[in-house]
């Protein structure tokens, strides 16, 4: 594998999620930090040039550039089965869990970057009830897996979606969610937490 | 909240979801708790507040039997009392300083503290319960607690519902308008029964939210 560079954000969770994932892969990346906050670097024509859309993060994999959270982390699990199955049920569920975290669950990135960024509370608007319906989501469906005796989102060890759906839950209170609302969540970030090789990011504590 | 026959014991969560040496945090009518259990078993509830500098304990964590503040490291021990200070390692912390404690007690399957006046703990059959789950519902608790048919002026009641198997329904008020419900099954329950009853429990949180006029719906903005 040639060098990994990814251009970073370090206070934005879904460049995160990819450095938590090098991490727990035990892989390091050359890190190139884009000022997001208050730079606006995103959409400044040197980093378009790199992401066309303004993605964040970009991963350079293989002399690939590869852009966004979802398609670095599976260039990432490419070619390891213990975090992305090959069995097609499986990588199926796998793939159902990283669409949603792609999708509605954007909502609680929205959430937390109004409330952290956009100065103004947002208390009950439709965004919260979104960002609320999809932890909620995450919520039932760990509580039935519990049930069989199941700690992960899929399977019986975490994958690739069990690191894209980590950071929503783990910043929740960064837009005033608290984790007594989502007792199996909390079990859940406690077991991500326990990896070897997890590593936290601004927001999420570090107990040292 | 007087008039229930529970006294002021609230159930907060269920003992299942307070791992040995882990800390978490609970509301009881708006009331933040820290709710730990240490390496021996035993669960601890104090106010979520540090003497210090206020910050929630809750957000802390279990070193050497003490639960340690996230923001400067005091760690206070099973009576509460401060047990060291980090930046004075050498300093024998006074007894004044100490968080403070609730009575606890864990039955039926659930951590249960006594926020009010004493008073008895609900008394239900004595049977192994085993944890369905808990749900947050953004409704009344009196509301919820009558949908799934615990008894006026009762927070926790075993159900007469007409299915196979009984439930334990305990209903936990976090503030006006939100409550936490706590479903246990008799340890008779095979994992569908589980399963079942814990999309019973889906059921019966978006029944309720909906009639408070609350929609926590997925997916509908961008």
């Amino acid at each position: 594998m040639s060098e990994l560079v990814l251009h970073d954000d370090e206070l934005d969770e879904d460049c995160y999620r990819v450095r938590l994932f090098l991490s727990l892969l035990g892989l390091e990346a050359r890190r190139v930090a884009v000022d997001v906050v208050p730079g606006g670097e995103q959409d400044s024509p040197g980093f378009r040039a790199v992401s066309p859309a303004g993605l964040l993060p970009v991963l350079r994999i293989d002399g690939q550039m590869v852009c966004g959270a979802g398609g670095a982390l599976l260039a990432l699990a490419h070619g390891r089965p213990e975090w992305l199955p090959e069995a097609r049920a499986a990588f199926a569920r796998v793939a159902h869990w990283l669409q949603f975290a792609g999708g509605p669950l954007r909502a609680t990135l929205l959430m937390r970057r109004a409330c952290l960024f956009g100065g103004v509370g947002d208390e009950q608007s439709a965004r919260r009830r979104a960002a609320v319906g999809a932890l909620r989501i995450m919520e039932d469906h760990l509580a039935h897996r519990r049930l069989e005796g199941g700690t992960w989102f899929v399977g019986d060890g975490p994958t690739v979606a069990d690191i894209a759906l980590f950071p929503a839950a783990a910043l929740c209170r960064d837009w005033g969610e608290e984790y007594s609302a989502y007792p199996a969540l909390r079990r859940w970030v406690r077991a991500v937490r326990g990896l070897p090789g997890f590593v936290t990011m601004p927001g999420i504590p570090d107990y040292g | 909240m007087s008039g229930t026959r529970e006294g002021g014991w609230y159930p907060l969560m269920l003992s299942a979801d307070l791992e040995p040496g882990t800390v978490a945090g609970s509301t009881v009518l708006g009331r933040d708790l820290a709710v730990r259990r240490d390496r021996e078993g035993q669960a601890h509830v104090w106010d979520d507040r540090c003497p210090h500098r206020g910050m929630r304990l809750s957000l802390g964590f279990v070193r050497e039997g003490a639960l340690a503040c996230l923001y400067h490291g005091w760690r206070f021990g099973a009576d509460g009392r401060c047990v060291h200070i980090p930046a004075h390692p050498d300093l024998s912390p006074p007894g004044t300083i100490r968080a403070a404690p609730l009575r606890v007690a864990e039955c039926h399957g659930l951590v249960w503290a006594s926020v009010e006046e004493d008073g008895p703990l609900p008394e239900v059959d004595a049977v192994a319960w085993v944890p369905v789950r808990s749900l947050r519902i953004e409704a009344p608790w009196q509301d919820v607690a009558r949908a799934v048919g615990v008894p006026d002026g009762h927070r926790a009641a075993v159900l007469d519902r007409d299915v196979e198997g009984r439930v334990l329904a305990a209903l936990l008020p976090v503030r006006e308008g939100a409550c936490m419900l706590h479903l246990l099954a008799a340890a008779s329950a095979g994992v569908e029964r589980l399963h079942d009853l814990a999309d019973w429990g889906q059921d019966v949180r978006a029944r309720a939210e909906e009639r408070a006029g609350q929609v926590f719906l997925a997916g509908v903005v961008a």
